[in-house]
């Protein structure tokens, strides 16, 4: 016994100063049954042990940044499903602040597009986005890797990971793919329900929550992804300091003024605030709108043109089936954590 | 003389390997693109040289880069060779990229083809490498896509923050693709084969591109209607210079 735990204590301490080793088997994606084909390209992109570490160590490191004061991973955590929790709208160097809420990060593979807009069409590209906003890292591409080229131990791990030790744009982007591809979230209590799993009994207020829900917002938050990937107006007032129009930044078409990608709502409940600019705190804030202050206008979708009737105890009803969408193998995965060296 | 030391030495070193290529009478060819960067009739100059453009307004040009894609030969007759994936940038900046050589299989060839910008396959797929690689400094974070153009310069007419002037042209998505098919025909079928070297030079002329007053037009910088209008002046900067084969002496 006394050894055991002596074993453990060695164990933790070993693991506390190392982090998790990666493993061959750790880095196997997983298309659950029933979901759909992924749609990032892995045949281009092949997942290694190397290009795994090697794009989590640049998740967390602000050299991506132009001042080194910033990571992916200061607006991006994940126990709050790599979201900046309690922040309506991110900031980055200099304490500047974005005109977004940043949004959640997992099961990308899926992503037709990325950032609420959808101005980003790839996973691989995505990073450019916070790289090169003046107000989140305020650098560019040219730099990081100029940057990465004179910092300590990069150029071998990017000879481990692709092969050669001359860092490229290409690479950086790759490697950054091959870890945040890795972000899957399927064993929520609603995953475990589904699947008929032990830990997936659902009460009866969660039930009638998923059927309000079905019934709801099945339409845009639709299973198992819950999000159709479309860009929708959900009819909230224009924020007249951002003057944020969303999609028709992106596509120059009156007809998308004020849509915003759909996000969703898997690990709802953990990343709070809500909405593009995070106006709303709590769910029940969110589905107060929905029922109450939807501003008409000429792109409002189509489903909230004439109101949402919930009650009070609807709207709680679903709130508590929202909260077993929250997967804590995810939340808690250790493949994902900061490796210390 | 700077000029010819370079193009010398440039040939010495296309030549070496391509003469130890050579040996099973293989039949294929080389042939070598040279841009030339213009201004009307004049050598681009980049920053200290002025120019007069055709409002009559004097101007400098500071920058100048553009992509030159899917580069393809039309065979005499009715084939075409498509060096698939091929990519290339220019800048007017860097001697190094004003030439460039690719290897075709022998034959009679007509035109020379290529697309001046990023089609949209490589617009939508991902980080790509080499003169794609998004660390060119020719690539939109925001909202993806490559700029398939470059020209940036100044001059008194601007009324802007320096009198500069800024022209970032792209965008892949239909109806405002920047993306243009542009054609070289060869006065002469151009006879590739192992015993010759080839060389096209074309030149790139900004005078072309600039046909509207940067009194009145100094900036685009995204994608769309004003970009893919600009996207029809740069299609017209091309054209042929000369073409001339040079034998290949074989032991």
């Amino acid at each position: 016994m006394k050894y055991l735990v002596t074993a453990c204590l060695g164990a933790l301490i070993l693991y506390c100063a190392f982090g998790f080793d990666i493993k061959p088997e750790d880095i196997r994606f997983v298309r659950p049954d029933g979901w759909p084909k992924p749609v990032y390209d892995f045949s281009k992109n092949k997942i290694t042990v190397d290009g795994f570490k090697l794009g989590r160590k640049l998740f967390f490191d602000p050299i991506l940044s132009r001042d080194g004061s910033t990571s992916c991973a200061s607006c991006h955590t994940q126990w709050s499903a790599f979201t900046h929790v309690d922040h309506g709208l991110s900031h980055g160097i200099n304490g500047l602040k974005g005109k977004r809420n940043s949004l959640t990060l997992f099961n990308l593979a899926w992503n037709k597009s990325f950032m609420w807009d959808g101005g980003i069409n790839h996973l691989e590209v995505q990073p450019l986005g916070p790289i090169t906003n003046p107000v989140e890292m305020g650098n560019t591409l040219e730099n990081v890797v100029k940057k990465l080229d004179t910092a300590k131990g990069y150029r071998a791990r990017f000879y481990l990971a692709f092969g050669d030790s001359a860092i490229t744009g290409q690479h950086v982007l790759k490697a950054l793919a091959q870890f945040t591809v890795m972000f899957e979230s399927f064993n929520s209590k609603y995953d475990k329900y589904t699947r008929h799993e032990p830990g997936g009994e659902m009460t009866e207020q969660e039930l009638n929550g998923l059927k309000l829900f079905r019934k709801n917002c099945e339409s845009c938050h639709n299973e198992p992804l819950f999000t159709n990937y479309s860009f929708q107006n959900v009819g909230l007032s224009l924020d007249t300091e951002l003057k944020d129009y969303g999609r028709m930044g992106i596509t120059q078409d009156p007809q998308d003024s004020l849509k915003f990608k759909v996000p969703s709502l898997r690990n709802v409940a953990m990343s709070y605030p809500y909405m593009h600019d995070g106006r709303f705190r709590t769910l029940l804030q969110v589905l107060d709108h929905y029922t109450n202050t939807i501003v008409q206008s000429p792109t409002l979708a189509k489903e909230f043109r004439k109101p949402m009737v919930l009650s009070l105890q609807d709207k709680k009803d679903i709130i508590e089936f929202l909260k077993t969408l929250t997967d804590k193998d995810f939340l808690f995965d250790m493949r994902f954590r900061e490796e210390r060296e | 003389m700077n000029y010819f030391v370079r193009l010398s030495l440039l040939l010495a070193t296309l030549l070496l390997p391509a003469y130890g290529m050579a040996t099973p009478a293989s039949d294929s060819g080389i042939i070598t693109i040279v841009i030339e960067p213009m201004f009307g009739d004049q050598p681009l100059q980049l920053s200290d040289k002025s120019y007069v453009d055709n409002f009559g307004d004097t101007l400098y040009i500071d920058l100048f880069r553009f992509y030159m894609t899917d580069l393809d030969f039309d065979l005499r007759g009715d084939t075409t060779f498509v060096l698939a994936g091929y990519s290339h940038l220019v800048d007017a900046e860097d001697k190094n990229t004003l030439s460039f050589s690719v290897k075709i299989p022998a034959g009679t060839y007509s035109t020379f083809n290529f697309t001046a910008g990023v089609d949209s396959f490589e617009n939508t797929s991902g980080a790509n490498g080499g003169d794609l690689d998004p660390a060119m400094g020719m690539y939109w974070a925001w909202n993806t896509g490559y700029i398939m153009a470059k020209l940036e310069g100044h001059s008194n007419v601007c009324k802007t923050l320096h009198h500069a002037f800024e022209f970032h042209i792209g965008g892949y998505m239909p109806p405002y693709n920047a993306a243009r098919n542009i054609a070289i025909a060869l006065p002469r079928a151009m006879i590739v084969d192992h015993d010759t070297r080839n060389t096209v030079r074309i030149k790139a002329d900004v005078a072309a591109w600039l046909t509207t007053s940067l009194a009145k037009v100094n900036s685009i910088v995204i994608p769309g209607k004003d970009a893919a209008a600009m996207a029809d002046n740069y299609a017209k900067m091309y054209s042929l210079d000369k073409e001339v084969q040079i034998p290949l002496i074989h032991k």
